[in-house]
């Protein structure tokens, strides 16, 4: 079964196009890294953002995609039922779905995030960039955080698109919780805005490295707890799907 | 309908002629040339993939023909006006946005061509869907799509009329409905092209047939003719494609 | 002016349209919500803080919430004809096809004038009403002109999703790109060494508001490098590009 979902997911070309497009930060991460190399050499030093990190939003939505499409393509064409007749026990077609779509985005998160960092540390060379700072075991929890990130948004686009059953409203909740929520949680009254803003998506990925949320935010939540707040989007999101698949009519 | 006719003779006419369409290296339909004239029922038979579905999007001006070309009263589909006039079509039955009511989708067509919104109520009354009018099209059964778009071809009181395997999904009641309704579009003096498989219920609607296949024209005759040279329709179908069952169009 | 009471009739008959236009107007709650816990939290400060307590223009932060959703509104408006195969109802029905794409936008961008200015006026009063005696609030005179622009972005966010739907005719693609147009790309421009995070900065979206009324944009992730009328232009161009370019393609193309 796992295998017929992985071929099902692979045939759709807008999943190709997804990782293709998560694939692209490996160029700009490389284009970056020239001209920040560049402006290191002109200013002897500078102080500049990790690519990986830089352009993580785009991994993040473009393989959250592949987790909606993964569900609302089948909703979209009809499929679905032809799926449902194949394979009338719901909770395993779910969970191979799941599988399929974790695995096809934690691979290539993996690969771009690490070969951007790669890329980006050989091209910096022993200049002083400011991302190249520390060493890698420094770098290490931040860039595994960040691959979690990525499979975590695929399992709740994946939950969103079961629920809602439509592309758009998957991915407009899907952009909720990465972008438009975070971005209003700073502006709340402090100290609201540390509180609810350490529980917000994209934000668990510094706080898993330790780090700061940004130059205006703290962070709150210690490493192991961010990992189990993110772990706990995918689990809601789920746990909700399961619910709400077995329970409705194809 | 607005003034008189640009050409009397061809009032009521499809021509074909010479079309040709590819999509990609595959020729779907391949310089293919027929007539279909007003007052009769013209079954448009053919294997899966022969060609009939994009004929008809190439008459309706959806698709561009790759040479050749298509022409309705006279003129390319695209030069009409307000089309809902002068040609209805069923294409898919399907194609509807699955939570707007069976009323409100008849309704934004007829308000694109202009068509009194009385007319809604009165083709939703000839297809039996008056009751589910308000309901949403989404939950309708494929026999229920299938009257729906019927009526959509019929709203603007058309002269021609196009049906893509209308009959798909209907019961028993609903393949004979169909029957009388196009036999009696066409002794309306209507233009009627209609595609279908079953070729028991082909015999008993059509008077003219077009078959085709991989794309090519095999034979644009009357049914008598065809029963009369081989003992059914069915056979003489069977016989007359048996070289082109083949899936993909040619190459 | 039929093909128009069409495309009306077409969006007000669809259930999705009710759920975005409630989440575009929930944005006001969602100010209430913010304003309620900024009066919470200021009731519980010591008298010392509470002087220089500051707090955000709420409509600047609420405001994402109609763009967003009214720029998806504008996606389907068109994706979900193709995805049903109503397109080709539509295409056949309209042949020149172009009337068809033009009255999406009459109406789609009609509902972001109305949407856009509902919210963010109704969300000043929110903070003037509830905000006023305790925080800063900017009067209603000053603000005016970030006001109007900031209500318009609603519209080009409806007609900037149309116009990606009708080139790409995909829901994902389309909402996919809207999203990298708004909130993917100024990040990035945001982390880009001077100058050219200044330069790119300027031309984002979401500058061209407070760059059109001349505001101080220092504090923000955006540049502020454009003459009012330069800002005005590209505002424009960002619904004209995309629809033109949908104008252009619609007519050719098999469907
Ligand atoms: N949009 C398209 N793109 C590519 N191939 C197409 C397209 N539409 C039809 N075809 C191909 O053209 C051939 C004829 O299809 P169609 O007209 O649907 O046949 P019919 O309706 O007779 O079953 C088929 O081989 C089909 O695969
Ligand atoms: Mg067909």
């Amino acid at each position: 079964m796992i295998a017929s979902e992985w071929l099902k997911l692979r045939s759709v070309s807008s999943t190709r196009y997804a990782i293709g497009a998560a694939a692209l930060v490996i160029v700009l991460g490389a284009v970056w890294s020239f001209y920040v190399g560049t402006l290191a050499d002109a200013r002897g030093s500078i102080r500049a953002a990790a690519p990986e990190e830089g352009f993580l939003p785009l991994v993040q939505i473009s393989l959250a995609l592949v987790g909606v499409l993964a569900v609302t393509a089948e909703y979209g064409t009809g499929t679905i039922r032809p799926s449902l007749t194949a394979v009338p026990r719901r909770r395993a077609l779910l969970a191979a779905k799941a599988t399929v779509v974790a695995a096809a985005t934690t691979l290539p998160a993996l690969a771009v995030i690490f070969i951007t960092h790669a890329v980006s540390h050989l091209i910096a060379g022993d200049r002083a960039v400011g991302y190249n700072a520390g060493s890698f075991g420094d770098d290490l929890p931040l860039l595994l955080g960040s691959v979690l990130s990525v499979t975590v948004l695929a399992l709740v686009g994946l939950g969103l698109g079961v629920v809602t059953r439509s592309t758009a409203a998957a991915v407009g909740s899907v952009v909720g919780l990465l972008f438009v929520l975070p971005g209003i949680a700073p502006y709340l009254p402090q100290p609201w805005n540390v509180r609810v803003g350490a529980w917000m998506l994209p934000n668990l990925v510094p706080q898993i490295a330790g780090e700061r949320i940004s130059t205006r935010l703290d962070g709150l939540l210690p490493p192991a707890a961010a990992v189990a707040v993110l772990a706990g989007y995918a689990l809601v999101a789920l746990v909700a799907a399961f619910l709400v698949f077995e329970r409705r009519d194809a | 309908m607005c003034g008189a006719p640009a050409f009397p003779d061809r009032e009521g006419v499809i021509e074909v002629k010479q079309l040709t369409k590819r999509y990609g290296r595959a020729r779907a339909v391949d310089d293919l040339s027929f007539t279909v004239q007003p007052g009769h029922v013209t079954g448009f038979l053919g294997p899966n993939g022969a060609g009939k579905s994009t004929t008809m999007r190439l008459i309706l001006g959806l698709d561009t023909p790759t040479s050749g070309e298509a022409l309705v009263n006279g003129r390319r589909y695209a030069t009409l006006g307000r089309p809902l006039h002068e040609v209805g079509a069923l294409l898919d039955a399907n194609a509807l946005h699955p939570t707007r009511s069976a009323y409100n989708h008849l309704l934004w067509m007829a308000r694109s061509n202009g068509i009194d919104p009385v007319r809604v109520a009165e083709v939703l009354e000839q297809v039996g869907l008056a009751g589910v009018a308000r309901k949403k099209a989404g939950g309708f059964s494929l026999g229920m799509k299938q009257r729906l778009g019927i009526a959509a071809a019929l709203l603007g009181d058309p002269g021609v009329l196009l049906f893509d395997e209308p009959v798909n999904g209907l019961d028993p009641d609903g393949v004979r409905w169909i029957r009388d309704l196009m036999r009696s579009l066409a002794a309306e003096g209507r233009t009627v092209l209609l595609s279908s498989h079953l070729m028991s219920e082909m015999a008993l609607t059509a008077d003219r047939i077009v078959i085709v296949g991989r794309g090519r024209l095999i034979v644009e005759t009357s049914v008598k003719d065809l029963t009369e040279r081989y003992d059914s329709l069915e056979s003489a179908y069977l016989a007359l494609t048996a070289g082109s069952v083949e899936y993909g169009a040619a190459r | 002016m039929n093909v128009l009471a069409a495309e009306w009739l077409k969006i007000r008959s669809i259930r999705s349209n009710h759920l975005i236009l409630a989440i575009s107007l929930g944005a006001i709650l969602l100010a209430v919500a913010v304003a309620m816990s900024a009066i919470a939290m200021y009731d519980s400060a010591p008298a010392s803080m509470r002087a220089g307590a500051r707090i955000a223009e709420l409509e600047e932060v609420v405001l994402i919430v109609p763009q967003l959703a009214m720029g998806i509104m504008g996606v389907l408006a068109i994706t979900s004809e193709y995805a049903t195969g109503l397109i080709r109802t539509s295409f056949a029905l309209v042949p020149g096809r172009r009337p068809v794409l033009a009255a999406k936008s009459v109406v789609v961008g009609g509902l972001g004038l109305v949407v856009g200015p509902v919210v963010v006026f109704a969300t000043y009063a929110v903070s003037w009403w509830m905000l006023e005696s305790r925080y800063p609030v900017a009067g209603f005179a000053d603000r005016l002109p970030t006001l109007v622009t900031s209500s318009l972005t609603v519209a080009v966010y409806a007609l900037l999703g149309l116009g990606l739907g009708a080139v790409l005719r995909s829901a994902a693609g389309a909402i996919a790109i809207l999203v990298g147009l708004v909130y993917v790309i100024p990040m990035i421009v945001g982390n880009l060494p001077e100058p050219w995070s200044e330069r790119l900065g300027s031309v984002m979206l979401g500058a061209l508001p407070r760059e059109i009324t001349g505001e101080d944009l220092t504090s923000s992730v955006y540049g502020a490098l454009l003459s009012p009328f330069a800002a005005a232009v590209a505002l424009v161009l960002y619904a004209a590009v995309p629809l033109g370019s949908g104008l252009l393609l619609i007519r050719g193309r098999d469907v």
